[in-house]
């Protein structure tokens, strides 16, 4: 039986970190994770809820959580980041800081996985929005803690009467922002306007798109029940201005179906704002030689889609925006990867 | 978009320049000759020379524009302007958003297509003149708000926290690189004017077009700017404007010249006088009323002059 | 109305109606709308739709905006490219539609107080120069606040500038600019819609 004595270090414990661990260290390899916040979860940890299927993140995230814990191969770093990293024939020497305490360490590993994951554009750009101008603006991962508040019961806030839900904000966008498409804010965007109405029946939800991309299994449909049966109305235009009035906000847009110029009064707006990766990716992959775009998300090497260098790969957003499912794809992906590296190339331990 | 599109004023303004060139608008000259000398008042309290050129003609955009006639003209005679402030080493300031539009705009055609600039310079070349494109186009507002802090210092007539509601006319905010503020969302007029003591409303036509500048004044006045103008000043009304300034002596003839036939047509008052922000600086800066020539101006300016406590000096308003 | 053929002859009619080169990048246009809801024309005149027009030219169709009353109303604001999503220069193709219209002889009328103010200008070396009667209040007012009164624009500007109207053809442009052969313009993108004026 080969001894398994390769350690992999996996930076980020967002979902597609956790899957590349867990599928490593299921496999019998030692595992480093380590997490910039105080806790594992990321992105999937401030979900309210999901699509396709409305099924509820922290479940999915707790089941992660308690296979982490019963998996002892995997040592979890949490509150701690990469300062530096050095190449010493097959191995990477990777020195970690903690965020607060200081405390400083020295780590040597075969194989590393990057799982960065992303965060949201900065939709103060738009002054035409009004994003870090008026209260009631806000961006896609606020309003889903807005629903998490909601959602407990035991939120103060008046519920909206009204929510606007702007798509394409950053993306698509060659003059401020990024030309590319995110992928998933069709998709949230159609889960959050319908949690709203399902929240709360009486009030109005607007989604302003230039198109709507579902293309998944159920994706289609689950975007149609929100239209058809949730009720809420999507308005095909990209709104041009927000202009505040008596305390209410003022959506100018084109009803591009009826060529009609409108105007929509709403309590509060949502921007869907474009996914870009979060910062630290290229600084990170500098360290380890990765390659990123010109973006700052890694790149991949022609044949293979989840390695970006030698001994390097990466899983979810920070290679591209990417949903649920598919970050848990990708971190299975990579930690394949690493184990068939082991396989190929055996390493004595160290 | 490789160019940045917004920058800071410093950035903008590494240094405050000792000397500029003042580009004479031609609306201005006519129609407001105030605006022209509250800027070389002001710019004198500031300690920044004035240069000027009789051999400067009009920018020519204007009838460009309306259609009246074909780019090449408006290329050379920007070549040849510019070119002339060349010849003295300075940065062109205009004091009107549309010879601010005009001549960004030619020149940015003549600085990215070599054909163009080549046209334009075989033309000027003949009367002795030749464009480099090295001169910067500046407006006299990105100098203000540059000198935003020694404009509130010099400060003798605060305007006390009179309500001002800001026009910033559209050819400024519309250019792609290099301006003060987003088109989205501007508000550094709202800064020079609370550093002078007034109060800025913002009123929700803020960023409406004034409808003068391509001349669908003369074309389409009825049909088209009059209901235009008349949203813009009963948004104005319903937020308490008592004054608007403009940055554009075209704006300033649209938003002024037809206010009272609004009155006559929709049966409605504003009485909103509407002038330079540089004359309101002017104002606040102790520049004697007499010199900022508001007698121009079809709404009267008297209500303002009255609730400042000004000395209104000789000459009637 | 019988239900419209479609009629594609996207190859070349865009250069025709872009011969300065000034919108390259047209076909980028998303259809987003960006453009129309900040458009002050379109708030006031129902059948104004920059996005339909952009798309009517990149079809290769000048049916409906070649002798159409919608085109001689834009303002040339540019909220339109201000919030375009691609900057494209939508004013800059407004003004090449101008020329095109007339060049086949539609919207004259809406050129020659123009002619007249342009020819003046080539006079003066400033545009909007009143007549006489007009000269006499301005030369007051600007007395009165301490200037010249009349700006001071040399004999030399004023012959040079005439000149380069002369040497780039835009004199002879002008002398040329009449309405007597002028076909009338309408409202052409009406289709489906309430219009009231």
């Amino acid at each position: 039986m080969k001894d398994k004595g390769e350690t992999t270090l996996v930076v980020g414990g967002g979902l597609a970190g956790m899957e590349a661990a867990l599928k490593i260290g299921q496999a019998g390899y030692k595992v480093i994770l380590v997490e910039k916040q105080a806790v594992l979860g990321g992105v999937l940890g401030q979900l309210y809820s999901s699509f396709p299927r409305w099924e509820d993140p922290q479940a999915l995230l707790n089941n992660k959580l308690q296979q982490i814990q019963q998996c002892p191969q995997i040592m979890v770093l949490t509150g701690m980041s990469i300062t530096n990293a050095q190449r010493d024939d097959k191995v990477y020497i990777v020195d970690l800081q903690g965020i607060n305490q200081g405390d400083i360490r020295q780590i040597r590993v075969d194989a590393v996985v990057l799982a960065t994951g992303f965060e949201l554009f900065d939709a103060s750009v738009y002054g035409e929005y009004g994003y870090g101008i008026y209260p009631n603006v806000v961006n896609s991962l606020e309003f889903e803690a807005k629903l998490k508040e909601w959602g407990s019961g035991h939120s103060e806030q008046i519920p909206p009467k009204s929510v606007a839900f702007f798509k394409c904000v950053g993306s698509r966008d060659r003059s401020k922002g990024k030309p590319y498409c995110s992928k998933i804010c069709c998709m949230y965007t159609a889960k959050q306007a319908g949690i709203v109405k399902d929240m709360f029946p009486e009030a109005k939800a607007y989604v302003f798109y230039m198109d709507y991309r579902a293309s998944g299994k159920d994706y289609e449909e689950f975007t149609r029940s929100v239209i058809e049966t949730k009720h809420v109305r999507y308005v095909r235009g990209r709104p041009s201005k927000v202009l505040p009035e008596n305390g209410k906000l003022i959506v100018r847009a084109e009803d591009t179906l009826m060529g009609v110029p409108i105007e929509v009064e709403v309590d509060m707006i949502v921007l869907a704002a474009a996914i870009i990766p979060s910062r630290g990716t290229r600084e990170l992959a500098q360290m380890f030689r990765a390659v990123t775009d010109e973006y700052g998300f890694l790149e991949h090497e022609t044949f293979n889609p989840v390695k970006a260098g030698d001994r390097v790969f990466f899983a979810g957003a920070c290679g591209f925006a990417i949903e649920t499912q598919g970050a848990q794809y990708q971190g299975a992906a990579a930690a394949a990867e690493v184990i068939a590296l082991f396989n190929r190339d055996p390493q004595g331990g160290d | 978009m490789t160019e940045q599109r917004v920058v800071s004023p410093e950035e903008l303004f590494p240094e405050v320049p000792a000397s500029i060139f003042l580009f004479r608008s031609c609306t201005g000259s006519m129609e407001y000759p105030g605006t022209e000398n509250a800027i070389k008042e002001v710019m004198n309290k500031l300690g920044v020379n004035i240069v000027m050129d009789p051999d400067q003609t009009c920018c020519s955009g204007y009838l460009l524009t309306c259609s009246a006639h074909k780019p090449e003209v408006s290329l050379a005679v920007t070549a040849r302007n510019l070119a002339i402030v060349e010849k003295q080493n300075l940065d062109t300031y205009v004091f009107c958003n549309g010879c601010y539009g005009y001549n960004r705009e030619l020149s940015h055609i003549m600085k990215h297509n070599p054909a163009y600039m080549q046209m334009a310079n075989d033309v000027i070349a003949k009367q002795g003149y030749k464009y480099e494109g090295k001169t910067e186009i500046h407006h006299v507002q990105e100098l203000w708000y540059r000198l935003k802090d020694e404009i509130a210092s010099k400060v003798v007539n605060p305007l006390q926290g009179l309500k001002v509601g800001v026009h910033y006319g559209c050819h400024y905010l519309a250019q792609q690189y290099h301006i003060l503020d987003d088109g989205g969302y501007p508000t550094f007029h709202e800064e020079i004017i609370e550093a002078i003591g007034g109060t800025p409303v913002f009123y929700k036509e803020r960023q409406l077009c004034c409808g003068y500048s391509v001349g669908r004044g003369i074309t389409h006045k009825e049909v088209m700017v009059q209901p235009h103008l008349y949203k813009k000043f009963k948004s104005a009304k319903e937020a308490g404007v008592e004054l608007i300034t403009t940055c554009c002596p075209g704006c300033n003839v649209g938003l002024d010249r037809e206010q009272p036939n609004l009155t006559k047509r929709y049966e409605e008052e504003f009485n909103i006088p509407v002038i330079d922000i540089s004359q309101l600086i002017g104002i606040a800066l102790g520049v004697p009323l007499k010199k900022l020539g508001f007698e121009a101006n079809t709404v009267p300016l008297n209500g303002i002059i009255n609730r400042l406590g000004l000395e209104r000096g000789e000459s009637s308003l | 109305m019988p239900r419209e053929k479609y009629k594609d002859k996207a190859d070349g009619l865009y250069k025709q109606v872009d011969t300065y080169n000034l919108v390259e990048n047209l076909e980028t246009c998303l259809a987003c709308g960006k453009c129309v809801g900040n458009c002050p024309v379109a708030s006031l005149s129902p059948s104004y739709n920059p996005r339909q027009i952009i798309s009517d030219v990149l079809n290769g169709d000048a049916e409906r905006w070649l002798n159409s009353e919608e085109i001689w109303r834009c303002f040339w604001c540019a909220g339109c490219a201000t919030v375009c999503p691609n900057d494209i220069q939508f004013p800059l193709l407004m003004m090449q539609l101008r020329y095109r219209a007339v060049e086949h002889n539609y919207g004259l009328k809406y050129i020659m107080p123009f002619k007249r103010f342009a020819l003046r200008a080539r006079e003066d070396g400033l545009t909007f120069a009143p007549s006489e009667k007009g000269r006499e209040k301005i030369k007051r007012y600007r007395s009165n606040l301490g200037a010249t009164p009349w700006p001071e624009i040399s004999d030399r500007a004023k012959a040079e500038y005439k000149e380069l109207f002369d040497l780039t053809g835009a004199t002879e442009y002008l002398n040329n600019t009449s309405d007597e052969a002028e076909k009338p313009v309408i409202l052409k993108y009406t289709e489906g819609r309430i219009i009231s004026d």
